[in-house]
């Protein structure tokens, strides 16, 4: 919206705060911040914050070991940044920079967002804040525990016990005549990527998987995921097989498979290589490859999703197009140009073919080359069209627990927790396009999730903030030996103890309706209130405010009930019509102050 | 008309479904207008039939197939479904039924074969039996039936080759034929002339309708002038318009002339805050200009502020009718795809493909300059007067958007098509040119009309709870528009609306005088049928879809404020009043600027002619005034309602214009309209469709049945007759504590006439229930108040429990187990 006119200024909303209050801000500006237990002070000091969409704002910033914190003396401007988000932090400008406010420091955000801040050149003001940053910003590179080390949260539930593994498998009434459960990699002997329980065809021995995992990329071996109840198909997860430019063969490896193939009795097993094909061959000349014809009763699809350098690429042209600015002159050639929901669109229609196989009896195994990124994505999101469990608010964080954290999705490479090296190649957000991709589905079916849209935002901040373990390390393995479940708190004690927030007041169970998002790009939208939620001007539906909707489902609610009570009172002839008065003026006090109790929560979602 | 397939068929086959067609001829003649449970209307007669057809129900309908039979008659394409209901012979015709498709809308007829696609025409022959027949519409519809294995290959051919030669395919003349097979009856002209008009809307058309208009808006100073009763001052104008009371007939006469098509400025609406909204087309500059008549002039367009006009250019920055036009093909193209080879635009290709239709660019353009307008209005103590060359289209964009943004009646249906009324119909809005029925020039067609329901529906999308009526009513508007049948559409302007209902033959040939002006409604020949106005809603939909029209518990406009004087509490305006008085502006481009040639009496009338001009020159020093009223625009382009800080800056003015976010990322696609064709988009089954209604419109019908049945309890409750009016006091109450009334959904209309209710109390005695402490009586409510919090689990969530009771983490969400859908709570009030 080039106009000339388009002049804006923070919230307007915001901007009642009468002078007094206002000079007793200034004092004590920072006084306020509620800090979590074991989050430490450890320097303030006047900044401008370079805020794009209203230029400099003169204020106080405060960084302790989780957060760094803006507040400005005027406009009301709050930053709050947990330093897990912060990628890169850089000097701008030097001692003799001329302009204004030309030297400070640039900080280059995981969440879609950078912050540009400047200081006073005199006394090299800013190398304390600096070297405060950089090292609480990269903890592990300086040596530092995460701050989910440090940080003393008690919450009433404890997150840690939403997955347990065994207690999955019986709700998928594993095991059963065809499946068994094997604690063969207990000590993560055969493969240190993989969880200690994994459920295997009955007919498989202890040595067949030691042979098979011999010929399966990083001992990852094909694993059941999900069982159809029905018609007992089932989801089998895996990584490539090191076929090698050679074109080696393992007749392990083929009989393995066809017990998965026996293990419900189809003619053909359906193999989806999430790989572009071309990919796929470029995998053998590093050992690798697909399976070839020798597998006689599978048939191999290729799903064409790019790896994870194409989607970090394309994440970043989303970040120029969106931040700080929308590209406006041609915003729908510039998302397109992105290719961000091309990808959504192909992880979407690969997870539906999948979902649509299984539904209609046929087992699947799923691998890519490794078999922690697209393969967790594909068989997370058919997991979630197929049962309906996984839709709810407990059942969405099995999925996660069970599908990404369990089965060895590297986020702390991916995301580079406490890690300096922002330039790192193995950083990709992989786990953020499954996250797009559950809201795409979310948006098409608004009554088949039990969770919302805030839970989403919420796991995206955390993934992100180090506050909870739950993202933390690459593999169980790795949890194990650094005692995370014993010594950090999960994301889910937080989410569980304050479930309501979380919860879609249009949820309507429908347990054994498969979905089937449209996977076409007429009917993908961009994730506005993810990516560009950082811009003043798009309106804010998380956080304290309710989608219209929403809102409008509460106040009918809160009619309904009203009228009930006065049908029930008319019905009733002994109540006098004083009695009702009284009803009126409290229910309205308190409906007026819904909304307070969320506030609280909003400080990672906060506009500038 | 069979020689098509008597090529390829042998005439044993044939013999029954001749037989069949003699049936529904001696159908028709019967009393009966059921045949083979197709209800044909008056006159119908069913031309061919199929049965164990499929239909594919859009995404809307539910998805998946329906089975049941197909007709074709000289109207329409019905397909009666096996299991629907019975049709009630008693009802009214209903023009055409849930499945039915009018031959009018029908724009091509493509059959899928064993392996191909072929387009029929009305003389192709069909070398294979096909499978599919797909009509593709004009509405943007794509209807598929599928002929099962069962459907007699005779059948499926025949009902092609009748669908394809009876359809009308684009050429003067057929829509008078397709009229006559819909309502050209001896029956249907009956039952047509004695409909009765809707009179819950405002059609504009008398005096007293304008009256009433002024009214409605508060707006004191204007005055109803029959100048135009004649059509001689102006043919495109309506008979009544609407002008400042002190300028008289005589001098109003004389303005005609310095206009285009004579169309001078004329009161449109006035905002609550006393600014007149204007529209009039450009000036006549060759006229040489009296003094007196620049005197006139100049009252008109100052119309009540005499302080400060602000003329709004509409025709730079908007697109022309034919930039419209272009957009809406390249649109239709890319929604249908290429109907003949089923080639559509790749998945890859498709947002840029979108944007180079340049259609979301007009949609955004024309609610820019709405939202300019409209807070350009906000700002109180000026005039703003759209000009466009003709007046006539983008005009009637712009006024009526800012109208829908400002005041909340334009967003209920009768308030919407009371709007439509002023704005289009009346204002001679060409429709019949622009949507072009007669195929007869090309030149002038221009969807502009629909380029408006887009605009709508982007406000609507954006503003959902803010909107009584809802997408269902828009995307009826905007497939009726298709249908060349209605009077407010099959004319140009009042006056041709009128000699059309005289003799409808003749519409194209000029006719010298009209008989009997005063009775438009009067149709002399009987042979012509009477078309009806689009808002006789009940001819095309079934109340089931009617029903949809509007939200069961509809957010109601809150009830007009009295005006006494000027409302204004804006600080920066009382200085603008100061410093412009008498001044007129141009706003283009965004910016505000004071051009010589600007009125053309400024430059040519030579200074000291008229004493405003002359006391002060308008300069642009006094723009800035202008541009913070603007600057207020950008701010509040940031949430207003949805903030929850608003709380203390007091109840939020509800004429606060709903202001839409135009950002690229936030226009919206009106996919439920344009990609209603795109079948492959509906491949699989989605879980909310017509049988299961969103939770929140189950809720709010099963809101709305509570509200009846407590009309209908304190009815039968004589001691409790004050009772009725609680529901009302909550709603008030609700409405000054929720989000200061942004969002808000009091149930009641406050012209309802169906709940029988006694007169609400004073508003200041809500406040004071509401705010003041509890009465002394409160005590004894607390048990019955418990006893409902036990019984109904959602009771205290929603701010029922008192504050002393305050429990803050319950209070604004459900609890998990209470956020489930309620069940119907039906039987258990009724005991």
């Amino acid at each position: 919206m080039a106009s000339p006119i388009s002049i804006y200024h923070s919230n307007p909303l915001d901007t009642h705060l009468s002078s007094t209050s206002r000079e007793s801000l200034k004092m004590e500006l920072l006084a306020d911040v509620s800090l979590l237990p074991g989050e430490d002070r450890i320097i303030d000091k006047d900044i401008i914050y370079i805020c794009p969409f209203n230029g400099a704002v003169k204020g106080k910033v405060l960084i302790t070991n989780y957060r760094l914190y803006f507040k400005s003396y005027e406009a009301d401007v709050i930053l709050d940044v947990p330093l897990g988000v912060i990628s890169r932090v850089e000097k701008m400008g030097g001692a003799s920079s001329r302009g204004e406010n030309a030297y400070g420091l640039d900080i280059t955000c995981k969440d879609m967002r950078n912050l540009r801040f400047a200081l006073k050149q005199e006394g090299h003001s800013r190398r304390d804040i600096f070297d405060f940053l950089f090292r609480h910003a990269f903890p592990l590179s300086h040596g530092l525990p995460l701050f989910a080390y440090v940080t003393q949260e008690k919450y009433e539930e404890n997150g840690w016990n939403v997955y347990n593994p065994l207690e999955e498998f019986r709700r998928q009434a594993l095991p059963n005549n065809k499946w068994r459960l094997t604690f063969i990699n207990n000590t993560y002997e055969l493969c240190d990527t993989y969880p200690t329980v994994l459920a295997v065809p009955v007919k498989s021995s202890e040595d067949d998987l030691r042979r098979v995992a011999a010929f399966r990329s990083r001992g990852r071996i094909p694993v059941l995921s999900w069982i159809h109840r029905e018609n007992q198909a089932v989801i089998v997860r895996c990584s490539q097989p090191l076929v090698g430019m050679s074109g080696k063969r393992n007749k392990d490896d083929e009989r393995y498979l066809d017990l998965i193939r026996e293990a419900n009795d189809t003619t053909k097993l359906t193999i989806f290589d999430a790989r572009p094909s071309v990919n796929a061959v470029a995998n053998k000349a590093t050992g690798g490859g697909y399976e070839g014809d020798e597998y006689q009763t599978a048939e191999l699809i290729f799903l064409d999703i790019q790896n994870i350098h194409v989607m970090r690429e394309s994440l970043k042209k989303l970040k120029d197009i969106v931040y700080p600015n929308v590209e406006e002159s041609h915003w729908l050639s510039s998302l397109e140009s992105t290719h961000w929901l091309e990808h959504i669109k192909l992880v979407l229609s690969g997870a539906i073919q999948v979902a649509d196989k299984v539904s209609s009896g046929n087992s699947v195994v799923v691998h890519c080359s490794d078999g922690w990124d697209r393969t967790a994505q594909l068989t997370s999101l058919a997991m979630l069209m197929l049962d309906s469990h996984y839709r709810t608010l407990r059942g969405f964080q099995v999925l996660v627990e069970k599908e990404w954290i369990s089965f060895g999705h590297k986020f702390a490479s991916r995301i580079g927790h406490g890690d300096k090296n922002h330039a790192d190649q193995d950083r990709s957000p992989v786990f953020l396009q499954f996250i797009d991709c559950v809201w795409q589905m979310t948006k098409q079916f608004p009554t088949a999730f039990e969770f919302n849209e805030r839970l989403l935002l919420t796991i995206l901040d955390h993934l992100y903030s180090c506050r909870f373990g739950t993202f933390l390390y690459n593999c169980e393995s790795a949890r194990d030996s650094n005692e995370l479940r014993l010594k950090t708190v999960s994301l889910w004690s937080l989410v569980n103890s304050k479930m309501d927030m979380y919860l879609n007041p249009f949820y309507t169970p429908e347990s054994g309706r498969v979905l089937y998002p449209v996977a076409s790009m007429r009917h993908l939208e961009l994730w506005v209130t993810y990516y560009i939620r950082w811009n003043p001007r798009i309106r804010q539906q998380v956080g304290p405010q309710q989608s219209p909707v929403e809102q409008r489902y509460k106040e009918l609610l809160a009619l309904r009930d009203e009228y009930l009570k006065k049908l029930e009172e008319l019905q009733r002839p002994d109540s006098s019509p004083s009695s009702r008065l009284a009803h009126s003026p409290s229910s309205n006090t308190s409906s007026s102050s819904s909304s307070t109790p969320l506030q609280q929560y909003t400080h990672l979602h906060t506009p500038l | 008309m069979l020689t098509g397939s008597k090529t390829t068929f042998k005439v044993r086959q044939m013999l029954p479904d001749i037989k069949e067609r003699m049936l529904s001829q001696s159908g028709v003649n019967s009393r009966s207008r059921d045949v083979f449970g197709l209800r044909c209307l008056p006159g119908e007669c069913v031309l061919q039939r199929a049965v164990m057809v499929r239909k594919k129900l859009t995404a809307r309908e539910g998805r998946g197939w329906l089975s049941g039979t197909l007709f074709c008659t000289h109207f329409r394409v019905a397909f009666v479904p096996q299991d629907g209901p019975k049709p009630d012979d008693n009802a009214d015709p209903v023009l055409l039924g849930d499945h039915d498709v009018a031959l009018a809308s029908i724009e091509k007829v493509v059959v899928v074969g064993p392996n191909r696609t072929k387009l029929v025409t009305s003389n192709s022959s069909l070398k294979f039996t096909p499978e599919e027949l797909v009509l593709y519409c004009r509405d943007l519809r794509v209807v598929c039936f599928l002929f099962d294995r069962l459907t007699p290959d005779t059948q499926v051919l025949e009902i092609t080759y009748t669908i394809a030669k009876t359809y009308q395919p684009p050429k003067p003349g057929s829509v008078l034929s397709f009229q006559n097979a819909a309502l050209g009856s001896v029956e249907m002209k009956q039952f047509l002339s004695n409909r009765r008009r809707d009179t819950h809307m405002n059609w504009h058309e008398s005096s007293s309708d304008w009256e009433q208009e002024l009214e409605r808006c508060g707006a004191t100073g204007w005055r109803v002038s029959s100048v135009n009763d004649r059509f001689e001052m102006s043919t495109s104008l309506p008979r009544y318009i609407v002008v400042p009371q002190k300028v008289l007939d005589t001098e109003l006469k004389k303005s005609f002339a310095h206009f285009n098509e004579g169309r001078i400025p004329r009161w449109c609406w006035r905002h609550p805050r006393g600014c007149d909204l204007l529209r009039m087309a450009s000036f006549q500059n060759n006229i040489y200009h009296e003094k007196d008549d620049i005197r006139n002039l100049e009252t008109i367009l100052f119309g009540c502020q005499a302080s400060l006009c602000v003329v709004v250019e509409l025709g730079e920055e908007l697109p022309s009718p034919a930039d419209v036009q272009l957009a809406h093909s390249r649109l239709r193209a890319l929604c249908l795809g290429d109907i003949s080879t089923s080639v559509s635009v790749p998945d890859d290709k498709w947002l840029s493909t979108l944007e180079g239709t340049h259609w979301l660019d007009y949609t955004r353009s024309c609610l820019k300059k709405a939202s300019e307008v409209a807070c350009l209005l906000r700002g109180g103590h000026l005039t703003v007067a759209l000009q466009e060359p003709d007046d006539r289209d983008l005009s009637c964009v712009v006024s009526s958007l800012v109208q829908v943004m400002c005041d909340p009646h334009c967003r209920t249906q009768h308030g919407f098509q009371s709007l439509v009324q002023k704005e289009w119909v009346m204002a001679g809005h060409r429709f019949n040119s622009r949507l072009n029925y007669h195929r007869d020039n090309d030149k002038e067609e221009a969807p502009v009309f629909l380029l408006f329901l887009d605009c709508v529906w982007q406000l609507l999308s954006q503003y959902p709870a803010r909107f009584q009526l809802t997408d269902d009513f828009l995307l009826a508007l905007h497939d009726s528009v298709h249908l060349p049948l209605f009077s407010s559409f099959l004319a140009n302007c009042q006056r041709e609306r009128c000699k059309r209902s005289q003799s409808l033959g003749q519409s194209y040939t000029p006719v010298n005088g009209w008989r009997d002006m005063l009775h438009p409604d009067f149709s002399p020949d009987p042979s012509d049928p009477p078309l009806p106005p689009v808002w006789d809603w009940a001819l095309q939909y079934s109340k089931r879809r009617r029903d949809r029209f509007t939200q069961p518990v509809a957010p109601v406009p809150p009830l007009q404020p009295l005006l006494n004087g000027n409302l204004n509490t804006n600080p920066d305006t009382h200085r603008l009043t100061d410093t412009l008085p008498g001044s007129v502006f141009l706003f283009s481009r965004g910016a505000f600027s004071c051009p010589a040639n600007l009125v053309p009496w400024r430059s040519s009338g030579g200074s000291g002619v008229y004493r405003k001009s002359h006391r002060r020159a308008a300069s642009s020093e006094s723009v800035p005034g202008l541009e913070r009223l603007l600057k207020a625009w950008a701010l509040s382009e940031f949430p207003q309602g949805l903030t929850s800080t608003v709380g203390t800056q007091g109840p939020l003015d509800t004429y606060e214009p709903l202001l839409p976010l135009l950002m690229g990322p936030c226009m919206g696609f009106w996919r439920e309209c344009y990609l209603r064709g795109a079948l492959h988009a509906q491949a699989f089954s989605h879980p909310i469709s017509a049988n299961h209604p969103h939770p929140v419109e189950r809720l709010a019908r099963e809101v709305q049945q509570l509200k009846d049945k407590l009309a209908q309890a304190s009815q039968t409750d004589p001691h409790l007759g004050a009772k009725t009016a609680e529901p009302r006091w909550s709603d008030t109450n609700l409405n000054q504590n929720t989000n200061n009334g942004t969002f808000l959904f009091p149930a009641q209309r406050p012209h309802g006439t169906a709940a029988p209710r006694a007169a609400p109390p004073p508003t200041s005695t809500n406040r004071q229930t509401s705010r003041g402490p509890p009465p002394a009586s409160a005590p004894p409510s607390r048990p019955s108040y418990k006893d409902n919090g036990g019984g109904n689990k959602h009771t205290f969530l929603f701010g029922h429990s008192s504050a002393t009771e305050a429990r803050p983490e319950k209070r604004c969400y459900p609890t998990p187990s209470n956020a489930k859908l309620p069940k119907s709570n039906g039987p258990s009030i009724a005991s």
